[in-house]
């Protein structure tokens, strides 16, 4: 965790000077009495810097491991991307194909990879599930889900 | 006044209120009862929902589901040892013991009727209490609320977390997150990058769902599943006898007290009312050596804490807009789409809503009663449902729930993002709950501090100057300097002794 809180820190710092350099860049309006819009990022700037500055030294300094977090494995690294990928294709399909057409296949490879083995189970479960909410939003709620190009 | 109250009651005891509130119990009661599945998952699943129902409906569903989501967690606790909500932990010490004992039905009986007790004293200290305090906040002037938003995020990152550093870290990004869209006072756009969805700002609901479901279904999916063990035996004996609850009428004030008075401190939470009512309990009782051997009393004590802690809760956020766990965070931000403001003005302008709240949260205790008295053997197979089966359906429901908000993916992407940014800050030690908290107060700590500098032509000793927002400025000082000063000042205790 030591390693990862140093990893952490020089992240915050960076991502500081890239807030520091877009709030450098905001338009400036002269007007009396009040203070310009980037008044609060620039408060925000100095204290998140400080505080990533604390978390360095704390960080280097510290020889015992702080019991925080538990890191984060390779596999799990795998089911981050394998999910994003997942959920972007999702979404990218259903503007096209619709939500009744999509929704029981990202159901069904969800139950998969959450290790899900029974065929009957995960048809009669992504079926019923994407069913239950389309009739739940948009018939009781009226809120319209994406039609697609087919529906 | 009265005729307010009463126009209220009767709004509530509306047919489609009294069937929200029943939704919300029976939601409450599931998620509570499913390990894994918090009543903040709950909340921001029933969100997008809210949307299109009216103020009163939206509330008596959520807080059908609050009352009865810190039962449901008994369940799991009693019968399998697996605290269904971070606030039944103090529930399975005695509750599973009993169960071991062939007793469950009993610890069980106990829990429900000790949630009761515990709701009904906090909406008693709700509707008493916070009128006066409301009264006393529109006193408030711009210099006093900057120091008491402020108070409220430095208290969320103080309690209970394991690296203050990484707690203020968590709620400044909070901060920065919120400064995204048109500028409060000019309106001219900050951080936009040109994106016309940005203008309005970083809505709530995105922001919620990712932070509290997405994780969830990431740890679910990218992590080890979990495997629970499944309760086979049969329940009986749940209904108390009325010997039995006036035998435990001292632990059960007890905890109902400590449960009100904690909740009520912006940031305690429910865990640490139900230790310390548990504590208490022991302390006190002459049954004492018997606690964690399966003692019903101490059963009964954190049980009527963790039901005690939403009326406490609700006390700060509805009469100061300052919400004191995640749960309240999110209700608050419910009502925030609906255009109604938590704070002493919403006593003022919306009074009629405000009894609306009490009352929804009275029926939802006796709702919440008599469902799981009833129902109870339900929620005891619901402890057998597989996360392979939750899991994809909360992930459909979160991006449905977010592109229902506009009816846009612009807002699922957001959601997305927050959810894995939770996920990263949760495997690293970053708490999310400051990060939420800064997002629903960021606006009005920038508003509360530019009017306050522009009143003072610039001076800082504005909030100095006001004795208010001194005692406020000086409590957050030391919520913030407490936790780095508390490790210096334990040896030197150890050296005295």
């Amino acid at each position: 965790m030591k390693k990862a809180n140093i990893i952490i820190s020089a992240i915050l710092i960076a991502f500081c000077s890239f807030f520091a350099f877009l709030t450098a860049r905001l338009p400036q309006r002269n007007l009396p009495n009040t203070l310009g819009i980037d008044f609060m990022p620039w408060t925000l700037f100095i204290i998140l810097f400080s505080l990533s500055l604390i978390l360095l030294l704390k960080s280097v300094f510290t020889k015992s491991k702080p019991k925080q977090g538990q890191g984060i494995t390779v596999r799990e690294v795998g089911g981050v991307i394998f999910l994003t990928l997942l959920v972007y294709l999702y979404v990218r399909v259903m503007s096209y194909a619709g939500f009744l057409m999509t929704t029981p296949l990202f159901i069904a490879v969800l139950m998969l990879s959450s290790g899900a083995r029974k065929w009957k189970g995960i048809v009669a479960v992504s079926v019923l599930a994407t069913v239950g909410i389309y009739f739940f939003f948009q018939k009781v709620f009226q809120v319209q889900l994406p039609g697609g190009l087919i529906f | 006044m009265h005729s307010m109250a009463l126009a209220a009651l009767f709004e509530v005891l509306h047919i489609q209120n009294l069937f929200a509130i029943m939704v919300g119990v029976v939601f409450g009661l599931f998620i509570g009862s499913t390990p894994g599945l918090t009543i903040s998952l709950g909340m921001v699943l029933l969100l997008p929902i809210t949307f299109n129902l009216p103020p009163v409906t939206s509330i008596c569903l959520l807080l059908g589901l609050f009352a009865s989501g810190m039962t449901g967690g008994s369940f799991s606790a009693i019968l399998l040892n697996i605290p269904g909500t971070p606030s039944a932990s103090a529930t399975a010490i005695d509750g599973h013991e009993m169960t071991k004992k062939g007793i469950g039905g009993r610890a069980l009986g106990t829990a429900v009727t000790s949630s009761f007790f515990g709701g009904m004293f906090g909406l008693v200290c709700l509707a008493l209490a916070s009128p006066l305090i409301a009264k006393a906040a529109l006193r408030f002037g711009a210099p006093e609320l900057f120091a008491l938003v402020l108070l409220g995020i430095t208290l969320i990152c103080s309690f209970g977390q394991t690296s203050m550093v990484k707690a203020l870290i968590s709620g400044i990004l909070g901060l920065i997150i919120m400064t995204v869209g048109l500028d409060p006072m000019m309106g001219t756009p900050r951080f936009t990058f040109g994106v016309v969805e940005l203008q309005a700002g970083i809505s709530f609901l995105p922001a919620m769902i990712g932070l509290f479901a997405i994780p969830q279904v990431l740890v679910g999916i990218a992590g080890k599943t979990r495997v629970i063990p499944q309760y086979r035996d049969k329940i009986s004996g749940v209904l108390p006898r009325i010997r039995d609850i006036l035998k435990l009428l001292k632990p059960m004030s007890l905890g109902a007290l400590v449960g009100t008075g904690v909740g009520a401190i912006p940031g305690a939470g429910g865990p640490i009312a139900v230790f310390l009512s548990y504590d208490y309990a022991r302390r006190i009782s002459k049954k004492s050596l018997n606690f964690g051997k399966g003692e019903p009393e101490g059963v009964a004590a954190p049980e009527a804490a963790n039901n005690a802690v939403a009326g406490g809760a609700l006390i700060p956020m509805l009469t100061l807009g300052i919400p004191g766990d995640p749960i309240t965070a999110i209700l608050m931000g419910a009502l925030m789409i609906h255009g109604l403001v938590p704070g002493p003005l919403l006593f003022q302008q919306t009074p009629q809503f405000v009894y609306s709240v009490f009352w929804a949260f009275l029926f939802a205790n006796i709702m919440n009663l008599l469902i799981s008295l009833s129902t109870i053997k339900i929620w005891v197979s619901v402890l057998k449902v597989p996360e392979k089966i939750l899991l994809p359906i909360i992930a459909t429901l979160c991006i449905v729930g977010t592109y229902a908000l506009r009816n846009t993916f612009f807002d699922t992407g957001i959601m997305f993002c927050f959810g894995l940014l939770a996920y990263f800050m949760n495997k690293y030690g970053f708490p999310v709950v400051p990060m939420l908290l800064a997002i629903i107060l960021g606006p009005n700590l920038e508003k509360h501090l530019r009017m306050s500098l522009i009143i003072s032509q610039g001076d800082p000793s504005i909030f100095v100057k006001h004795p208010i927002s001194l005692i406020f400025i000086i409590l957050s000082a030391i919520s913030i300097i407490g936790p780095f000063l508390a490790p210096a000042l334990k040896p030197k205790r150890r050296a005295y002794r």
